[in-house]
């Protein structure tokens, strides 16, 4: 049972990460890295709201979940949206993506120092006993967090008139252009809605456990791996696929001990990736067979 | 048609339940050039992709030479000795003109990896061989002067026929040529269906797929006429020209 | 990148070389090492268009291998550069592999996968890598009896291997070989119906290019004589392709560039006074914008021929 808590709560945090990055890649197509240190990115925020500018927990929060939307829509302005005026590549959209990733994870590590630090809140982090597993309160706000914004987010893809823009543009941006749509804005606000999405998740970490420059790298991985296996498109795909990765984490860690989890993550991406190659057929052979 | 080059069997390929060949047969005789037409979306592409290995069919089979073609991956059809063009014309763009030809001989000794280290003689003296090979091609084909040149520099006329030429000096004995005329100026035309009609005598056979009605009544030996993955018609040009369910799909 | 004057605190700038003379020669030695890894990866990604940051991983793979044989069985440098470059060529071709059937990008996660992969069994393999407190104490290299102690003998060394790297890279890129690297690249579908194996030819240039990096592996393992999992990780292969790119993709000068570039550069901060915590922060923080503005106004690099844009984007 505590094996089942543990990954509800794991699940949670990968799900985070995992929408914001399927949301991102729905719409532009290309890996963006950065997204992992935006993660970390607010969570040091948060602390330094809190600690050094001394505001109260929930303004520090909040101040940090926006913070992570800036930083989301800068890299987008800065270096992304640059690119894609002069049509560059996939592979060229996620080599600089990696080079903003070792930029601000290093700016993190200056600023702020690479010592572990933490978020705690004002009340002592109680343990409580859910049929046999104990869990705190913070990764019971994980979980709850996790499955209420997705929800929401689902609910405003699908039934809104925004969502339908999204959808448009994520299908074809020069097509939504002509309907009137602005790609640019609708590509902006993504970016900001998944940047958000995974400052939150890198926030309940930060609660949860210590917090340093490096944290967001595994997240952002397992993540990824959770919308390439669960499919960009699906969200109730991506959930499986993230209770599935965290379920084989946890038996790993239960098995083989906590040193190995990671390797199983990765295991499973190979796998699919082997197995299922579908989707990912060399674009080149794609366009021979049309 | 006896000892046929190539024959084509029943072959069926659908894209999610919609059937882009049905039943299509065919043969191709040595010294043939036969020509392809029909509506978008009759399948004609689809034809050559099976045929070159880039895709599966449900049914069917193809035999060149005798030998069984299905089942082989691209690279190795090419071996055999079939070689193709595509409709949105492929080609090293960032590679010289001579570099594109030289690519495309076969059996080079330099491209296997341990000649390259230990019989780089050997290795460098077919490629001064197919250096001027390609040459003499490229002369023929009045390219010449561009041998240097990127690819990309080429006019889309020119980089149609550079195609062709590669397809030429990787010894093929059956080409398939996919819209070999198609967006090319008229003067470039000419010179496209003069070299295509000279493979013959060259012992080589020729499919092509073509729009340009014109060019496939100036060219070809016998025409085939496409519509929705089905063989309709066939004949000589005259014949499929004048045959009322080709003028019938064509007013559809 | 480990240098033995991380931590050390103190406000000296060369700290613990014994003349600036042993800090030139350790510099050099440290841009042929990674000269070596950088042409190894050119080839796989510059020249064939596979692009990997899986790299650094094959980097410890070697150093380990040589460490491990070192320490063990006192085996002279040649063999351990045999065994290590086996071992890597065959992990290589299994990276490879994947890239027969996934698209440029996907192919990049499944190249950080196995990266992750290998920095997890190093890390974690406790009792056979030492995992994260490493394997100090490996021998100096022993090579047909001459041992190489010093600074400007192993200088020697590594630059015999950097000739010897450049060479067959030379060899290979000029050559038949070469010019269907070059055709994958841009089009694999069109050397495909050129007639050419080309999965063959992607996991060829994959054990190439890991024995390459082996071969680096094994030269740091015996020069810095102290390894631990955190020189062979993500980032490390983020640097390597960092200097593969901004050196210039494609082009047999552009690892070169990029290594003397990328190596000495950081080192000037050493000089303006930073503490060292700092500087290799500093240091990863010039790589990565370098990367970033590389890709923005010169993806082709310093010097090099190919910018990873096959075409352009959508068509």
């Amino acid at each position: 049972m505590q094996l089942a808590a543990n990954a509800l709560v794991a699940a949670g945090t990968i799900l985070l990460v995992a929408v914001g990055f399927a949301l991102v890649f729905g719409m532009v197509r290309f890996f963006h890295f950065a997204h992992g240190v935006i993660f970390t990115a607010a969570a040091y925020l948060a602390f330094v709201f809190q600690t050094w500018v001394g505001l109260p927990l929930i303004a520090a929060v909040v101040m940090a979940v926006v913070g992570a939307a800036v930083i989301g829509c800068a890299i987008e302005i800065g270096v992304y949206r640059p690119l894609r005026a002069k049509v560059a590549s996939p592979l060229v959209l996620l080599l600089a993506s990696l080079g903003v990733y070792v930029v601000l994870q290093n700016l993190i590590s200056v600023v702020c120092g690479d010592d572990t630090k933490q978020l705690r809140s004002s009340e002592i982090p109680e343990t409580i006993n859910i049929l046999g597993a104990r869990v705190t309160w913070v990764q019971l706000a994980t979980i709850a967090v996790a499955v209420v914004l997705v929800a929401t987010l689902a609910a405003v893809v699908q039934k809104t008139r925004l969502g339908q823009a999204m959808r448009a543009v994520a299908d074809d941006p020069q097509l939504a252009s002509v309907s009137g749509i602005e790609s640019d804005r609708i590509i902006l606000l993504t970016f900001a809605i998944g940047s958000a999405l995974a400052g939150v998740g890198g926030i309940l970490v930060a609660f949860d456990v210590d917090m340093t420059p490096t944290m967001g790298m595994n997240p952002l991985m397992l993540g990824m791996i959770a919308v390439i296996v669960g499919g960009v498109r699906s969200i109730p795909g991506i959930v499986l696929a993230a209770l599935l990765l965290a379920c084989a984490q946890q038996a790993t860690v239960w098995v083989f001990g906590s040193a190995w989890q990671d390797a199983v993550a990765f295991l499973v991406l190979l796998a699919f990736l082997l197995v299922r190659a579908r989707g990912f057929v060399g674009r080149g052979t794609q366009e021979a067979i049309a | 048609m006896s000892d046929p080059l190539l024959e084509i069997d029943s072959l069926r390929k659908t894209f999610d339940g919609i059937f882009a060949l049905d039943d299509f047969s065919c043969a191709v005789g040595r010294g043939e050039i036969v020509g392809v037409i029909g509506p978008n979306g009759a399948g004609k592409t689809t034809l050559f992709n099976v045929a070159t290995g880039f895709l599966r069919p449900e049914h069917g089979q193809i035999a060149y030479k005798g030998r069984r073609l299905l089942g082989l991956p691209p690279y190795q059809i090419r071996r055999a000795g079939v070689a193709r063009t595509f409709q949105n014309l492929r080609l090293i763009r960032q590679m010289s003109v001579l570099e594109n030809v030289l690519l495309a001989f076969r059996g080079q000794p330099g491209e296997r990896l341990g000649n390259v280290f230990f019989r780089w003689k050997t290795s460098q003296t077919t490629e001064a061989a197919n250096r001027r090979s390609a040459m003499s091609l490229l002369g023929d084909a009045g390219l010449s002067e561009k041998a240097d040149d990127p690819a990309e520099a080429l006019s889309y006329g020119q980089q149609k026929l550079l195609s062709l030429v590669c397809c030429l000096a990787g010894g093929a004995e059956l080409l398939l040529l996919d819209e070999p005329v198609a967006g090319i100026a008229p003067a470039m035309i000419d010179k496209m269906l003069s070299i295509i009609r000279d493979l013959p005598k060259q012992g080589k056979s020729v499919v092509l797929i073509e729009h340009n009605l014109e060019a496939v009544m100036q060219v070809c030996d016998r025409v085939i006429f496409m519509d929705a993955g089905r063989k309709i018609s066939e004949g000589t040009p005259e014949q499929v020209r004048n045959d009322p369910r080709v003028i019938e799909a064509y007013i559809d | 990148m480990t240098n033995p004057n991380h931590g050390d605190g103190s406000g000296e700038i060369l700290g613990e070389w014994a003349t600036t003379v042993e800090y030139f020669l350790h510099i050099a030695i440290l841009i042929g090492i990674y000269l070596i890894l950088a042409t190894g990866l050119n080839l796989i990604a510059g020249y064939a268009g596979l692009l990997s940051i899986a790299h650094a991983a094959f980097y410890g793979i070697g150093a380990y291998t040589a460490a491990l044989m070192a320490l063990n069985l006192h085996s002279p440098i040649l063999v351990n550069l045999i065994c290590a470059m086996l071992l890597a060529g065959m992990l290589g071709a299994v990276v490879g592999v994947p890239s027969l059937r996934i698209r440029d990008d996907y192919f990049v996660i499944a190249t950080f996968a196995f990266q992750v992969i290998v920095f997890n069994v190093l890390n974690n393999w406790v009792s056979f890598t030492g995992g994260p407190m490493g394997l100090p104490g490996i021998p100096q290299p022993v090579l047909f009896g001459w041992i190489v102690s010093s600074h400007f003998e192993f200088l020697l060394l590594v630059g015999c291997c950097c000739v010897a790297v450049l060479w067959i890279c030379h060899r290979l890129v000029c050559s038949p070989f070469g010019r269907v690297l070059k055709a994958i690249r841009e089009d694999e579908v069109f050397a495909q119906s050129a007639g050419k194996n080309v999965a063959a030819y992607k996991v060829l240039v994959s054990v190439i290019g890991a024995a390459m990096a082996a071969v680096a592996g094994v030269l740091y393992a015996h020069y810095i004589s102290f390894i631990d999992p955190t020189s062979f990780t993500v980032m490390e292969s983020i640097f390597i392709i960092s200097i593969v790119i901004i050196g210039g993709a494609g082009s047999l000068w552009g690892p070169v560039v990029g290594a003397v570039v990328l190596v000495t550069l950081p080192e000037l901060l050493r000089f303006v006074g930073l503490p060292s915590a700092v500087a290799a922060n500093a240091r990863q923080i010039l790589y990565g914008a370098a990367l970033v503005a590389c890709m923005m106004w010169r993806p082709q690099g310093l010097v090099g021929d190919y910018s990873f844009q096959k075409g352009g984007g959508r068509q």
